[in-house]
């Protein structure tokens, strides 16, 4: 089954998929609330549609295009080398996949907060193009005409990078058979949840979906990093032993029987038929070892101090700790392009930008939903 | 009178001849060798002599052997390997066997009468200490063989590997979690009569009897000369009828004695080839040279080239079959056996990860008390097993039995396994030497011997003392228990014996109390090495049937969850339902931040969305 469906591919893309949608989703409400009423001009709000929807199609074809050079360029060059030491590289793989899922895991289940932090990320991002399309007059003109275009487009595109990139990373350790299907099912099943979000479906149900999946998400992110530590484990033992572990199936000798905490003469994940899903979804190993079992409470034991700790910067009202990172990035000089901007959002206080945006984006047109936009 | 006063005085002048005492005093100590030319160490030399004197005696001589153990930092013994010690089973030499392991500044004799013929040999037998050099041809010169006056002159040829490491320092990496298939240490060469590349001169037209004694550590060689074929005329101490054969396959411990008649013509010189059986090599590296040349020097002048073995794999070479050799007495087939042992040679590891053999589930493990020494201490409950340990694995024999031993092999490589004090009838081998010897060598499916379905016993079966169990195949083997003693039985690759495969036979226990005197200086070896002489095997000389405190081999290792490994689990279970829980707690607190879209939808989606929220609520 890890051949054939890579489960942390499927959840990146669902997680990078509904990311998307939740841009297209908020541009299309803006622009719903800004020119969509009945008594604008219904042909203005159609053409800056369409160029939404251009836009963030545009972006996820290029992107794919991209990811699909990236990883073709990974696999192409790189597979063969990291196939002849199979256990150092999947546990240096697994270990690196384990910190991206991590790190964006959590932020799946701040859905509805993430979605508001588009909202002023759009904003101010369509203020700023206001502002600096006076500059060139020709460029400016043409910005403007496609802002509804060149928006979904670059932010779409830079996801979905984003998302080859973290794709790239998870599953070098596997081979290219494991890629389509989760691939389509995690970008059909982000873009559902992004609609039913967008259409404003059941805020209860649409996040315990998300909690479910981030659940499953996680339980793969334990298995994950134990299986980093077995694997590491095993590459030593490998090493001292020589070519002599292959030979011995799943029996005695296939296994440091001095760092075992459990064995089971069977269900091996690597030969075994149906082991393999546990191993994917679990991390299961038929030998339980010291390093394994560990590394896999001391993982949740993480987790939960990270989400006790979430919980209490949320209600304590403090800096969050990625704001706070996010200030030290932008001191150091090659990571501030990165920091600054996103710094920017966090720190800009959001109803200004939002009726900055409302009352002067399209300044030829009546502010008419400014007063409801206050009201909130 | 005078034909009687002639026949007393033929009895006396003929009695000094027939027993005269060999003596050999024996100061063992470590020198440096360096037989290969590849490197120096340290081997156990005597008298400061590396290699070590051959022993030669006449049939019915009395051999004794003073050892003095100066090496200084460890235990010895000698075995008389092929001796029957019948009557002086405290002479065998096998530590904790039959005496008590020489302890540095020790010394011990043994003391014997040699009432057998043909070629033999001495190695150490405490531990592992032979491959460190210990081991040497022991010619028991016999002027009335049915050959004797065949022949004009004796060479011994002994076949050896070599190890550039002490045992002691290869113990910890075979021996080892890191071993877990068992991998036996890789020789770094081969020896012939412990050089390389020498030459035996002959003359023409000319008859020898050569003896070949493989005395290594773990590999067996093929043996022949281009050209040349040979007559087998013993085997480990006992004459077959003459059989012709130009190819040998001599395992460890194993002895022929072929006569060798030479050609007409001196004009060049042969090859004498050597091929290590590389089945038995799990990794052969380059530099390692398995074939090796030594010539029959006819003419010292003429070149001696380089043999050109034209097959590609050792087993391919198809050697001359032992099983069918016919003894020269003629001993007929040994019927209705009245004990049968049935055990299985096996390959496993036990619970601290290293590599174990086994016959059936024992592994060998020495006991606290030489058995010899629990049985003369055991009195009536001497034929009682239980005294000998759980892990000995001692069967029990009465005087006289005729015992078959059915050994099957569950291994996939082959084993020499030697039994002391006997030379057994084998009665039955499958697969046989030849193309078929190395069948299962690959599948690994064991061939069970099974008593109602296999091939005729022969009339007159071969007898020797060490016999090659083919690859998942078995060999039957039966014997006449006429020797009181302690026996073990046990395989001759030394790595094998370590890891444990060998079992004991005690036989006619109380008979052996009866007739053995155990010499002071022996249990004064006892005293030297601080090891117990009285008791059990569990050294329990007050109640003989308690074994707590014996020696143990290292435990099973469990299949599935113990009970570490089911806390370890319901803990990671635990933590993965806890960790979930705080995630869903913080899932569910993002729904206060759902507010603000939620009114948001309203205004954007007016009325097309009420209708469909109901259909994605579920």
């Amino acid at each position: 089954m890890a051949n054939v469906f890579a489960v942390q591919v499927f959840f990146i893309l669902f997680r990078e998929c509904l990311e998307a949608v939740i841009i297209v989703s908020v541009l299309l409400s803006f622009l719903k609330q800004s020119l969509g009423q009945p008594h604008q001009d219904q042909a203005i709000y159609r053409r800056l549609r369409r160029q939404v929807w251009a836009g963030s199609i545009t972006g996820i074809v290029c992107c794919l295009i991209i990811g699909g050079a990236f990883i073709g360029v990974f696999y192409g060059l790189g597979h063969d080398i990291w196939s002849n030491a199979e256990q150092l590289w999947e546990g240096i793989f697994y270990l690196i996949a384990t910190i991206i899922v991590t790190v964006m895991g959590l932020a799946l289940l701040r859905i509805n907060k993430t979605k508001e932090q588009w909202r002023i990320k759009i904003a101010k991002a369509l203020v700023e193009k206001n502002k600096h399309g006076k500059k060139s007059r020709l460029l400016g003109n043409w910005a403007r005409r496609y802002a509804m275009f060149l928006l979904p487009f670059i932010t779409t595109m830079r996801e979905g990078v984003e998302a080859v990139v973290f794709v790239g990373g998870v599953s070098l350790g596997y081979p290219a058979t494991a890629f389509p299907l989760p691939v389509f099912t995690g970008m059909v099943a982000g873009l559902t949840c992004g609609y039913l979000i967008y259409r404003g479906g059941n805020v209860l149900s649409i996040q315990l979906f998300l909690i479910a999946s981030t659940c499953v998400l996680y339980l793969i992110a334990a298995g994950m990093f134990s299986k980093s530590i077995w694997d590491l484990q095993y590459y030593v033992f490998q090493m001292r032993v020589g070519s002599d572990v292959a030979e011995e199936g799943s029996g005695a000798g296939s296994y440091n029987i001095l760092q075992t905490v459990w064995h089971v003469n069977c269900c091996n994940a690597e030969t075994d038929n149906g082991w393999d899903v546990f191993n994917a979804i679990l991390g299961w190993e038929n030998t339980g070892t010291y390093g394994s079992v560990i590394s896999y409470n001391v993982y949740w034991i993480f987790i939960m101090l990270c989400v006790a700790y979430m919980l209490w910067e949320e209600r304590s009202g403090r800096k969050s700790l990625r704001e706070r990172m996010l200030v030290v990035m932008a001191k150091v000089p090659g990571l501030s392009w990165y920091a600054k901007p996103k710094l920017a959002v966090l720190q800009e206080n959001p109803e200004d930008i939002v009726r900055q945006v409302h009352s002067g984006l399209f300044n030829e047109e009546p502010v008419v939903e400014q007063q409801m936009v206050e009201m909130k | 009178m005078l034909p009687y006063l002639g026949y007393l005085l033929l009895l006396l002048l003929s009695k000094p001849l027939r027993a005269k005492e060999v003596v050999y005093d024996f100061n063992v100590t470590w020198v440096t060798a360096n037989p290969d030319g590849l490197a120096d160490r340290k081997v156990v030399g005597i008298n400061g002599q590396w290699p070590l004197p051959v022993i030669e005696v006449d049939k019915g001589d009395q051999l004794v052997v003073n050892m003095y153990n100066g090496l200084g930092d460890k235990s010895t013994s000698i075995h008389f390997h092929g001796m029957y010690q019948n009557g002086t089973n405290e002479m065998d030499g096998a530590s904790m066997v039959t005496q008590c392991p020489v302890a540095p500044g020790s010394s011990i004799t043994y003391n014997f009468t040699v009432n057998q013929n043909g070629t033999y040999w001495y190695h150490c037998h405490t531990d592992y200490c032979y491959p460190d050099g210990y081991r040497q041809a022991l010619i028991v010169h016999d002027n009335n063989s049915y050959f004797a006056n065949e022949y004009e002159e004796e060479f011994t040829v002994t076949l050896s590997d070599w190890y550039h490491e002490l045992a002691e320092d290869i113990k910890p990496e075979f021996m080892s979690v890191y071993n877990p298939t068992g991998a036996e240490p890789i020789p770094n060469s081969w020896l012939f009569n412990d050089t390389q590349g020498m030459s035996l001169s002959v003359k023409p037209n000319t008859t020898y009897l050569l003896r070949l004694v493989n005395i290594a550590a773990f590999t067996a060689q093929y043996f022949y000369i281009e050209d040349h074929n040979f007559t087998i005329v013993e085997i480990d101490g006992v004459y077959t009828e003459p059989t012709e054969a130009n190819l040998l396959y001599v395992a460890v411990a194993q002895r022929y004695s072929v006569l060798l008649t030479t050609k007409d013509t001196a004009d060049k010189n042969y090859a004498i080839v050597t091929v290590v059986d590389s089945t038995l090599l799990d990794t052969i590296t380059p530099d390692l040279q398995l074939n090796h040349t030594n010539w029959l020097e006819y003419d010292a002048s003429a070149t001696k080239p380089q043999a050109n073995i034209t097959v590609a794999e050792s087993s391919d070479l198809s050697p001359f079959d032992d099983a069918t050799l016919i003894p020269y007495d003629h001993m007929p087939l040994l019927e209705n056996p009245t004990v049968t042992v049935n055990v299985a040679v096996v390959m496993d590891n036990l619970d601290n990860g290293k590599g174990y053999a086994f016959l059936n589930d024992i592994s060998y493990t020495a006991p606290k008390v030489p058995t010899l020494y629990s049985v003369m201490s055991a009195g009536d409950l001497a034929t009682d097993a239980t005294v000998y340990g759980d892990f000995t694995h001692t069967q029990v024999v009465d005087h006289m039995d005729i015992v078959e031993i059915i050994l099957n092999n569950n291994d996939t490589g082959s084993h020499p396994f030697h039994l002391h004090g006997h030379v057994f009838q084998v009665v039955d081998r499958y697969p046989p030497y030849g193309s078929d010897f190395f069948e299962f060598a690959d599948a690994g499916i064991p061939q069970p011997y099974d008593p109602n379905n296999h091939s005729a016993f022969p009339a007159y079966p071969p007898r020797r003392d060490t016999i090659v169990v083919p690859p998942a195949g078995y060999v039957v083997l039966r014997f006449r228990a006429d020797n009181p003693g302690v026996w073990i039985f046990h395989c001759h690759i030394d790595w094998h014996l370590m890891q444990g495969l060998a079992m004991t036979f005690v036989e006619a226990p109380l008979m052996i109390q009866e007739k053995l005197t155990i010499p002071a200086d022996h249990y004064a070896a006892c005293v030297a090495s601080d090891v117990e002489h009285e008791g059990n095997a569990a050294g329990n000389t007050v109640d003989l049937l308690d074994l707590s405190g014996q020696n143990q081999q290292p435990g099973w290792i469990p299949d599935g969850f113990t009970t570490r490994g089911i806390v370890s689990m319901v803990f990671t279970v635990l933590s993965a339902i806890l960790g979930m829980g705080s995630i869903v707690l913080y899932g569910l607190s993002d729904l206060k931040h759902a507010k603000k879209p939620e009114t948001q939808a309203e205004v954007s989606g007016q009325g097309v969305q009420g209708g469909q929220d109901d259909e994605y609520q579920d």
